[in-house]
């Protein structure tokens, strides 16, 4: 008996959770209704059927239930009522494929007119490039990445001199515009996802992937990108945005970007002392530089522009100065010192990777890394000990 | 379901199969557990080769550099001429004569000649262990031209990769089969299965000419391609 | 007579061991090595359990513990899902049920070769062994890249684990595969060659039909993990690019170049696929035979339930590629792998009508192996028609790597299987050790798993967020609504309950040993040959001097005219009534 009643209360919570559950689907913003469409119809057609098992369940195990005096009746089978559940199991499960495959015939088949943007992903940000005015990608090379060519892109091919390159995680769409998305990766697995577009593509590293939507609704918040393919430990972080604009404004903000021609031109060299040269040369090689940043922008970790000799909020709400022995202790143990607003999310080296010659050039590094406007008046202590490079 | 055994009809063709699988005790009638045992291993140890060999022809289509040329890779310079797969040829050699003196074990086995039986295996364990050794050559022959898993000198790393994971599996297989017939024909000499058929020396020899058949298949993918 | 004779296991002579060693330590017994599969399991499975929690706690109360930092996170989800998936339930099912139950039910004195059978136990528990020491102080830590180990970040320094984890984990997973292997060449050369007399295939209990065909998926699927795992340790000890293109991670340009990270994918579901029927199908057979014995009646079209096995096992080699519908794979593939997962569909219906369809005027006893069999049931249909979402590539789209994914497979193959382990051992507890399982504590015990797990499963479907986060809230992000946040929390909370009711459980497994009921030898009143043995706990050998003969299938419960409503299958035709 009670286990008649507890399947009829799971059958009723399960049904009624699936209509008035405070967790549906975000609001659709592309062209993939479509995929909603066929969401729905997977849903109604595996509810009906949740909800027949379910009653006949309830009602077998309420009205079967044991009896000394009963008798089981002897059935082994019955090719009829077999032969009739499979065919209509078959069209059910035809009903909900055909509609399926015709949806996914459009999803890999990007129309002619569609625009094609491309998105790079790394440990642990997205960057996005478009083909600029020729209408044509430059073509890159995983050698010819560094620091100030995060795309790897090739120097001497001129179709990349008009690239837009973007790297600071945002990127605007124009509404009503087909995409074509080309995916890239230059480190792990990733997947560009925005719920709110549906549609979603694992990038490769070594290989080109993609796929294509319209955007179809402006929203003051940009749309947040979810990375949605396990790459590492801040697989977590690796959030970025998308900004649907009308034409005019998509246009106007293309405009500002930089092309790859103009990054090349802008490039100015940072003079160093011999040791913080070499800090800063560690800290490209190390990846340092993948979570924090030398221009004040907060990435996974903190910025280290202005950052030496300044007090720091620490997650517990303590307070520490960053002087060579908080350096020291957030390269060997950086979990035990986590400043506020940051999560614990950097690998801890030890002397293998990061010897303390290496933090020394570190900290040489961090002491000239101060905002432009000051530099002119704290000039570097002279680096005495500094090793030649 | 629940009928009772037929009655005994005969059959002929497929339906002897039916017959035997629908059949009580054994499915493959006259077949001892070992050699179904070997059998079902041996269907097993074919998906590990097909695999091994999957994944070479995937990585050869997916690298980005050229693949280096077989035929000047395995090449023996004999009397000042490149003659190529020269001990390729004579190792598929070696390993397919190894196989007919198996078949001669086996055969004699069945006829209950012990001292014949255990000599052929001897023998085809010896043709095995001239294999193990001219591979052992070719390794060190590539290693000393440059050849590492990881690089080599003439293209596409993948070479390196697949030629010294393949063939070192195929390798330990025949290494293993070696010290396997070895021990059976002692066991067989000191007299541990003369209650049997002798079945078991056939059981050795499905394994070993499974090794055979398999460096056939590596024989053509990876020297002849 | 071209064919020789095979004598009968009657004329092979039996080794009794003497030693309380060979007895019960390098035992030969399947009974034995059963056992010890089983202990070995459960202990696996709540190390499992523990790191389940941890994850939980994190997701619930994130920020709360700052002791469970990224690394932990990861990989604890990494450890959860491989020794569940492998050394809990693959080993289980086969491991336990397969040695417990091949021989007893087919009338054999035990497997085929019973030395091979004791060596695999004990290389299984050096791939467990091997396991754990991913976690041996002053390493780095098991690996964290999921239990999917996806190169190229399996490999590289941004994933926790990335060299000794790595490394002790496909180490351990080689050496588990030539367990398996050892084992499943045993189950299915008994299961062909040593049935006893009268035991024909279309007369095998499915528990059997379930365990042979789940051996056979796992011979022909584990290859494509071993060859995989040898692969990707060249690629990580000798660098060699197998499934490793040219990389720059970090700001570091990776020594590597040409390999296919979807080479590794391919392979790894080329396994990983049939591994989800290694799982069910067993449990499927195990279900079979709980409901129609404790629901007095036969199984509903047992012909069909055997055919339904053959051909899910048949096509669950070529519906891989749905696990990699957005993962960069050619999508012509979709249409394909799509089609295939749908009719895959069929049979799996089938199967869930036929056990609906035998409690059809049956008459049944709610015993704690029934109440789990029904919990199967019903939590199976939930997990097996989400998989339909899952199955068909566009509606995949938007759900995979959601939460949807990752109920939709704790259903499917994680409570599930578990439901039907916990209904097994309840209902072959009294035939291992003479005594019967406490109800009380046993009660508790399924209403709260049950319920409790339903709980956190049903409701996770509609989590549209994506799975394997560490944190949700960060900056600026609106993705975790409050109520998630609150489903999140009481998802935790009803974790840790579920899981302290896992120890009831090993409680009463402990107790009952010595003070349960006496059991007799056949208290469900079963027909099939296990419950026809002449002592209880069967003897070593089984059956004494002679085997068991087999007069009738499996499920003659309730056959009108006779008096009891049960026969057992060595009851001879003419002597019932």
């Amino acid at each position: 008996m009670a286990v008649a009643i507890v399947l009829l209360i799971i059958v009723i919570v399960s049904v009624l959770l699936s209509f008035f559950s405070p967790w549906q689907f975000t609001e659709i913003a592309s062209n993939w209704g479509h995929i909603d469409n066929t969401v729905i119809l997977t849903f109604w057609i595996c509810g009906i059927v949740f909800a027949l098992i379910g009653v006949f369940m309830v009602y077998t195990t309420w009205k079967f239930r044991y009896r000394k005096e009963a008798r089981a009746d002897y059935e082994p089978e019955n090719p009829r009522l077999e032969w009739w559940l499979t065919v209509v199991t078959t069209i059910g499960v035809v009903a909900m494929l055909a509609p399926g495959l015709i949806v996914w015939n459009d999803f890999v088949n990007a129309p002619d007119d569609a625009q094609e943007v491309e998105v790079l992903s790394r440990q642990w940000q997205w960057a996005f490039r478009f083909p600029g005015e020729d209408g044509k990608f430059g073509t890159v090379h995983v050698d010819n990445i560094t620091l100030d060519n995060p795309f790897g892109m090739n120097k001497s091919d001129p179709n990349g001199d008009d690239d837009v390159l973007i790297t600071d995680n945002t990127v605007h769409l124009a509404v009503d515009q087909p995409y074509k998305i080309w995916l890239r990766s230059n480190d792990v697995l990733h997947d560009f996802w925005v719920p709110e577009f549906r549609a979603k593509m694992d990038s490769v590293p070594g290989m080109v992937t993609y796929f294509w939507f319209t955007p179809t609704r402006i929203q003051e918040k940009p749309y947040e990108v979810l990375c949605a393919e396990l790459c590492g430990q801040n697989h977590f972080q690796m959030r970025g945005w998308v900004k649907v604009d009308t034409r005019e404004d998509f246009d106007g903000w293309l405009a500002g970007q930089q092309t790859w021609a103009q990054m090349q031109a802008g490039v100015v060299p940072k003079s160093y002392s011999p040791l913080a040269r070499r800090g800063r040369e560690f800290a490209e090689s190390t990846g340092c530089l993948v979570c924090h940043s030398l221009d004040g922008k907060a990435m996974i970790g903190p910025t280290w522009l202005d950052l030496w000799g300044t007090e720091r909020t620490l997650a517990d709400g303590s307070t520490v100065m960053v002087d060579e022995a908080y350096v020291v202790e957030s390269i060997r143990d950086p979990n035990s010192q986590v400043v506020e607003g940051f999560a614990p999310a950097m690998l801890a080296y030890d002397e293998s990777t990061v010897s303390d010659a290496d933090i020394e050039a570190l900290v040489a590094l961090l002491k000239e890394e101060v905002s432009a406007d000051e530099s002119g008046a704290t000039a570097p202590e002279a680096p005495a000990e500094a090793p030649t490079p | 379901m629940a009928q009772a055994a037929q009655a005994e009809t005969e059959v002929t063709g497929l339906a002897t199969i039916a017959k035997d699988w629908s059949s009580d005790v054994t499915t493959f009638k006259g077949v001892p557990w070992g050699k179904a045992m070997m059998w079902i291993f041996l269907l097993s140890d074919t998906f590990i080769f097909s695999i091994f060999l999957t994944a070479y022809m995937t990585v050869r289509t997916t690298t980005a550099e050229a693949w280096p040329n077989a035929s000047e890779v395995f090449s023996l310079t004999m009397f000042g001429v490149p003659v190529p797969l020269l001990l390729i040829a004579i190792m598929t050699f070696d390993l397919i004569t190894s196989s007919g003196t198996m078949a001669l074990a086996v055969n004699y086995g069945y006829r209950r000649d012990k001292r014949r039986a255990v000599r052929f295996m001897y023998l085809t364990a010896f043709f095995g262990a001239v294999f193990v050794g001219m591979q052992a050559f070719e390794w060190t022959k590539l290693i000393s031209e440059g050849v590492r898993p990881f690089e080599n000198p003439w293209g596409a790393p993948q070479f390196g990769s697949c030629f010294f994971m393949i063939t070192g599996f195929h390798g330990l297989h025949v290494s293993a089969g070696v010290a396997y017939l070895i021990i059976i024909a002692r066991r067989i000499s000191k007299g541990r299965y003369d209650n049997t058929n002798f079945e078991i020396v056939e059981i050795t020899g499905l394994y070993w000419h499974f090794v055979d058949l398999v460096w056939v298949f590596i024989f053509a993918f990876f020297y002849l391609w | 007579m071209a064919q020789a004779e095979i004598p009968y296991q009657e004329a092979i002579p039996l080794h009794d061991p003497h030693t309380w060693i060979t007895k019960y330590w390098f035992s030969q017994d399947h009974k034995v090595i059963a056992v010890q599969y089983g202990i070995t399991a459960i202990a696996v499975g709540l190390v499992a359990l523990v790191l389940s929690w941890i994850m939980r706690t994190q997701i619930g109360f994130p920020g709360l513990f700052d002791w469970i930092d990224p690394e932990l996170y990861y990989q604890s989800v990494t450890m959860h899902g491989m020794i569940m998936v492998i050394y809990l339930l693959t080993a289980f099912l086969l491991g336990s049920f397969g040695n417990y139950l091949v021989p007893l039910m087919l009338g054999a004195r035990d497997m085929v070769f019973p030395f091979v059978n004791m060596i695999s136990y004990h290389v299984y528990l050096a791939s467990v062994i091997i396991l754990m020491l991913g976690y041996v102080p002053g390493m780095e830590g098991p690996t964290g890249a999921g239990w999917t180990l996806y190169p190229p970040q399996a490999i590289l320094t941004g994933t926790p684990g990335a060299d000794w984890g790595i490394l002790t984990m496909l180490a351990s997973l080689a050496v588990f595969i030539v367990a398996f292997t050892m084992g499943g060449l045993n189950y299915i050369t008994t299961i062909l060659q040593a049935r006893t007399r009268g035991m024909t295939m279309m007369r095998m209990p499915l528990s059997i039909w379930g365990i042979g065909m789940a051996t056979v998926l796992g011979l022909l699927a584990f290859p494509a993990l071993f060859v995989s795992a040898i692969m990707m340790t060249l690629d990580n000890v000798l660098g060699t690019s197998f499934f490793m293109p040219a990389i720059n991670s970090l700001e570091i340009g990776e020594d590597y170049a040409g390999g296919s990270p979807l080479l590794f994918q391919h392979l790894f579901w080329f396994f990983g696929h049939p591994e989800v029927y290694i799982v069910a199908l067993p449990a499927f057979g195990v279900v079979s035979d709980l409901i129609s014995v404790h629901a007095r009646k036969n199984i509903f079209g047992y012909r069909l339930m055997v055919w339904a096995i053959v051909a899910i096992g048949g096509l669950s080699f070529i519906v891989w590629a749905h696990h990699m519908y957005v993962a960069g794979m050619h999508p012509y593939f979709g249409f394909f792998f799509a089609t295939t997962t749908l009719i895959i569909a069929v049979p799996t219906a089938i199967k869930v009508y036929n056990w609906t369809l035998t409690l059809w005027r049956a008459n049944i006893r709610f015993t704690v192996p029934m109440l789990f069999a029904i919990a199967f049931v019903i939590t199976f249909v939930v997990g097996g028609l989400t998989g339909l979402f899952l199955g068909n590539v566009i509606v995949d789209v938007p759900l995979s790597d959601t939460y949807f994914v990752v109920a939709h497979f704790h259903m499917v193959m994680g409570v599930a299987p578990i439901l039907v382990i916990f209904g097994g051992i309840y209902h072959w507890y009294p035939k291992i050790t003479g005594r019967m399982l406490n109800d009380t504590i046993g009660l508790w015990h399924f209403w709260i798993t049950f319920i409790g797990t339903y709980a956190i499963y049903f409701p996770m479907h509609f989590l549209a967020i994506p799975r394997r986060y560490y944190q949700y809230d960060i900056g600026e992000s609106t993705i975790l609504t409050p109520s998630m946040e609150i489903l999140n929390v009481s998802i935790t909370l009803t974790a840790y309950v579920v899981g302290i009711a896992q120890f009831l459980f090993i409680y009463n497994l402990i107790v009952s040993y010595r003070k349960g009921r006496e059991a007799g030898d056949n208290p469900w009143e079963a027909n099939s040959l296990e419950w026809c043995t002449p002592q209880t706990p069967p003897v070593h050998g089984n059956w004494g001097e002679r085997l068991p003969t087999v007069h009738r299938w499996a499920y003659d419960y309730s056959v009108p005219g006779q008096e009891r409503d049960f026969i057992p299958q060595d009851v001879p035709r003419e002597a019932q009534a």
